[in-house]
């Protein structure tokens, strides 16, 4: 009796280990691994919901001068609404751990989204690091997009301009657009893979 | 809209805030200082000159290299220039791996000098001229704050002659310092090639010798998986490294660039070609039989420290504990033995742990390094001082301490013998007898499993002889029946223990200044009184409760009196700056120093040494010092440096670790081009070293046979 409630525990915990082995890590050119996270009210969204249509994702932390650059100049919010406008899904990832910089509470996030005019479809909350480790986001900006398919087609910096001033948003090359207008127009994306900058992402140590 | 601004114009000020803008050439902006460093203020035409920009950081910020690895960003200068001025791209030195989490970022913590050139153009306007620097960069811990700042540097724009106008000698003490820590070009003689396997690169580099510490920071984003672990495979001539590659990478570059940092901080430029590279031996990197043999003479080793002087006071007690169990049953004596061996065990697996760990947490140490903190230099002096009281008979420690217990007297002894073992432990390191200089260099660059067995086989050696008494009781029936003469030879004993006693003190003194010899002489007085608390009213609770109270104080004071009255280093030279040896030929050591001395053709002889190292002192006094020794240095022109690690240096650790070693004393005898010096026994007689000057390469010109070479 008792090895079989040992081989019962045993069997739980490869279980519970199997998703994140099979979940490997997210490779541009492959299909994105699946998800399902919460967000800042509380719904949950998998990927597997949006199959059909492209998605989004935005790695962020409203304490980064690199993220701030974004937000202070309204770039992001409008990035936000024209992509959300032509039926993109738009998800702002925070995966700063508790009581690292970044890391905020449901009513603070949504206090948030009001006051900078944001508009992502939802963000979602992630402390525990779960979905940036397996997306492996290393930095605030940093963003992904995947395909119709669930392909993953995009991941890295949002332009061209790895600096926190303001004025470098004008005149730099956004690889974001970049990679949703080629994909769309049914032309393969020519930089799908960049080197994103600014802040490390925050995780728990 | 309008909150819109608001908000925008607020932030803006607050991202500006660090913004420093004065005309000056330094800035103290968030969490760090910088500055351009130009010795110089002349600026001849035609002739570049070496200067740099220098950032000093806050305590646990950094900044970064020009591939800051996961995130982060390299520093950024923009110049506004004269005309027919210019100014050459920032040189990035080696830098560190700095993790964060489950990141890898690349850079500098501390202090970092990224040195360029400037020139001014033949046809440059000469007088003086501003030259106008933006800089940028991004500073972080857990957080990054983006800084900039604007600096100006006078110049003076001269043509004609070079002449040299020093403005700033802490500006050149910093390029002398800083600029030289740039990656060397791999020489052509070695050679990089990588092959790509399934899941990276193996990257394999031959430096002519065998390489067990490497660090590869690849010039390209993008290429490697930054935080996987690089495994190092050493080989005969080099090593060969296990280099994960991103995930994201879809196709093998061309070439694989970089800067790759080996032990004793060797820093190459590596531009790695595709080629053919044998797949590492899965077996653990060292060869079982080295081991065996090391640990061999690391047991040979041990054994020959009782014999040496710093032990020999505590071998000196042991020996008398075992007369004065001789009357007890014999297993009571086996049992000691054993308990003897455990504590000398205990103490070298306890030493050795936290050598690893502090290394591993990036601390540059050797063997030997408690002796390079002078608390607990103190504390030791302290501890045998009132060891030595009680041996003179001013009191009896187990008759106080104990009687409380009554039968505690049985466990105490046990206790006793572990700690003699641990003494003997703390007192021996210094004295690294001959063959533990290797030894000891050898197992610290193993694995932890590989150092754990030759430390074992070094405490085993230094058990041995006590344990074979112990174990061989027709060798104790030997020893003479208890009585009065064992009173006197404990008091003889003390002589030795207070002996050691002014050895320390003499150390301490030596290397931290006249301050703290008024510490370590009112600690001793307080150690005294306690004793005469001790000894004048023995058993009584209130006389025990003022001696701990008293050695309590004198605790206190071991631990804070190193703190608040040590003397810098630097002050401590100027104030008496002459060599201990007392031959003026002795310079202190640098690696510049050396390789100055080796471009001007002369040989040189490095003596690496500590105050607190007896074998030292002893080589230096019998054979270094001696006039034929030093006639012959003389006149083959040999460069003397005196390389001193009584207090931590990190820069002779790192050229200890180069040569192998890891600890002192270390004789290096180099001459020119000889890539690595002969490197002397640890036991020196005057022949040992006349014999090595006399090997050296005969066409080594000496000074009065290099002018007249000119044929007239």
């Amino acid at each position: 009796m008792k090895s079989l409630s040992f081989l019962a525990g045993l069997a739980a915990l490869a279980v519970a280990l199997v998703p994140v082995a099979a979940g490997a890590q997210a490779v541009v050119g492959s299909p994105a691994p699946a998800f399902t996270a919460t967000d800042s009210h509380g719904q949950t969204h998998s990927l597997q919901e949006y199959r059909g249509k492209y998605v989004v994702l935005e790695w962020h932390n409203q304490g980064c001068p690199y993220t701030k650059k974004h937000y202070v100049s309204g770039n992001m919010q409008s990035l936000q609404k024209e992509w959300t406008t032509k039926g993109v899904v738009w998800f702002t990832v925070i995966s700063s751990a508790p009581g690292e910089q970044g890391y905020v509470t449901d009513a603070e996030e949504n206090a948030y989204l009001e006051q900078m005019h944001a508009a992502p479809t939802a963000v979602l909350m992630d402390p525990e690091g779960k979905l940036g480790h397996l997306f492996s986001a290393k930095t605030t900006p940093e963003m992904y997009v995947i395909d119709p398919e669930g392909k993953l087609i995009y991941e890295g910096a949002i332009d061209d301009r790895a600096t926190p001033e303001t004025s470098d948003i004008k005149g730099a090359d956004n690889y974001l657009n970049d990679a949703l207008m080629e994909s769309m127009s049914g032309k393969p994306v020519a930089h799908a893979y960049t080197r994103s900058y600014g802040c490390s992402v925050k995780y728990a140590n | 809209m309008r909150r819109f601004q608001l908000i925008f114009a607020l932030v803006a000020v607050f991202v500006a805030a660090p913004l420093a803008c004065a005309a000056s050439n330094s800035a103290d902006v968030a969490h760090l200082h910088l500055q351009l460093v130009f010795p110089n203020q002349n600026l001849n035409t035609g002739t570049p000159v070496n200067v740099g920009l220098y950032f000093k950081l806050e305590s646990g910020w950094h900044v970064y290299w020009k591939n800051a690895g996961d995130s982060g960003e390299p520093p950024r200068i923009q110049w506004t220039l004269p005309a027919g001025i210019t100014a050459s791209a920032l040189q990035f030195p080696a830098p560190t791996r700095l993790p964060l989490g489950p990141l890898m970022d690349f850079g500098y913590e501390n202090e970092v000098l990224f040195p360029f050139t400037v020139q001014a153009a033949a046809t440059a306007k000469t007088g003086s001229a501003i030259l106008h620097a933006k800089v940028d960069w991004l500073v972080c811990r857990e957080v990054c704050i983006p800084g900039k700042a604007e600096l100006d540097e006078n110049v003076n724009v001269v043509s004609g002659t070079p002449v040299v106008n020093l403005i700033s000698l802490g500006d050149q003490q910093l390029l002398a310092r800083l600029a030289n820590q740039l990656p060397q070009a791999l020489p052509s003689s070695d050679t990089a090639i990588f092959q790509s396997t399934p899941t990276g690169f193996r990257l394999a580099v031959t430096t002519g010798q065998r390489e067990t510490h490497a660090e590869f920071f690849p010039e390209d984003e993008d290429i490697l998986d930054n935080p996987a672990p690089q495994t190092i495979a050493p080989t005969a001539t080099g090593l060969v490294l296990d280099l994960k590659k991103d995930a994201n990478l879809t196709a093998a570059p061309a070439q694989l660039k970089g800067v790759l940092e080996l032990a004793g901080g060797r820093n190459y430029e590596i531009v790695a070609t595709p080629g053919t590279v044998a797949a590492p031996p899965v077996a653990p990197a060292f060869a079982f039989g080295a081991l065996a043999s090391t640990a061999f003479f690391a047991f040979l080793g041990g054994l020959l420290l009782n014999l040496m002087p710093c032990v020999f006071p505590v071998l000196f007690l042991k020996g008398l504990a075992l007369v004065q169990s001789g009357s007890e049953e014999r297993h009571k004596l086996r049992a000691h033995g054993v308990v003897y061996t455990v504590g000398i065990l205990v103490s070298f697996w306890a030493l050795v742990g936290a050598l690893l760990i502090l290394r591993a947490a990036g601390a540059t140490l050797g063997w030997g390094f408690q002796f390079q903190s002078p608390v607990f230099l103190a504390l030791m002096a302290a501890l045998l001082f009132f060891l030595g009281l009680s041996l003179a008979g001013q009191f009896e420690i187990g008759l106080t301490l104990t009687s409380a217990g009554g039968a505690l007297a049985a466990k105490q002894g046990y206790a006793g013998s572990f700690f003699t073992g641990v003494l003997a432990v703390i007192v021996a390191t210094p004295c690294t007898a001959p063959f533990m200089g290797t030894a000891i260099g050898y197992a610290l660059a193993q694995p932890a499993a590989a150092t754990f067995t030759i430390f074992t086989a070094l405490a085993l050696g230094l058990a041995a002889p006590y344990i074979a008494l112990t174990l061989q009781p027709a060798w104790t029936s030997v020893l003479p029946k208890p009585g009065a003469w064992m009173d006197i030879l404990k008091q003889a004993v003390s002589v030795p223990i207070f002996g050691t006693v002014i050895w320390l003190t003499w150390v301490v003194v030596d290397a931290y200044g006249a301050n703290l010899l008024l510490a370590l002489l009112s600690i001793f007085l307080l150690l005294a009184i306690a004793g005469w608390f001790l000894g004048r009213w023995p058993a009584r609770r209130w006389a025990t409760l003022v001696a701990v109270l008293l050695l309590l104080t004198a605790l206190v004071a071991c631990i804070t009196a190193p703190r608040e009255l040590a003397t810098s280093p630097a002050l401590l030279r100027s104030e008496g700056s002459a060599p201990r040896s007392g031959a003026g030929a002795w310079q202190p050591w640098s690696n510049d120093a050396v390789q100055h001395a080796l471009a001007a053709g002369q040989p040189v002889f490095v003596d690496f040494t500590a105050s607190w190292c007896l074998s030292c002192q002893v080589n230096e006094r019998v054979a270094l010092s001696q006039p034929e020794v030093m006639q012959a240095f003389g006149e083959r022109n040999v460069a003397l440096f005196k390389a001193d690690w009584t207090r931590e240096d990190p820069a002779i650790t790192q050229e200890l670790t180069a040569l192998g070693r890891s600890g002192v004393p270390v004789y290096a005898l180099y001459s020119e081009g000889q890539n690595n010096p002969r490197l002397l026994p640890q036991v020196l007689t005057p022949g040992i070293v006349l014999d090595a000057i006399n090997k050296l390469p005969a066409a080594v010109a000496t000074p009065t046979s290099a002018s007249p070479s000119k044929q007239q």
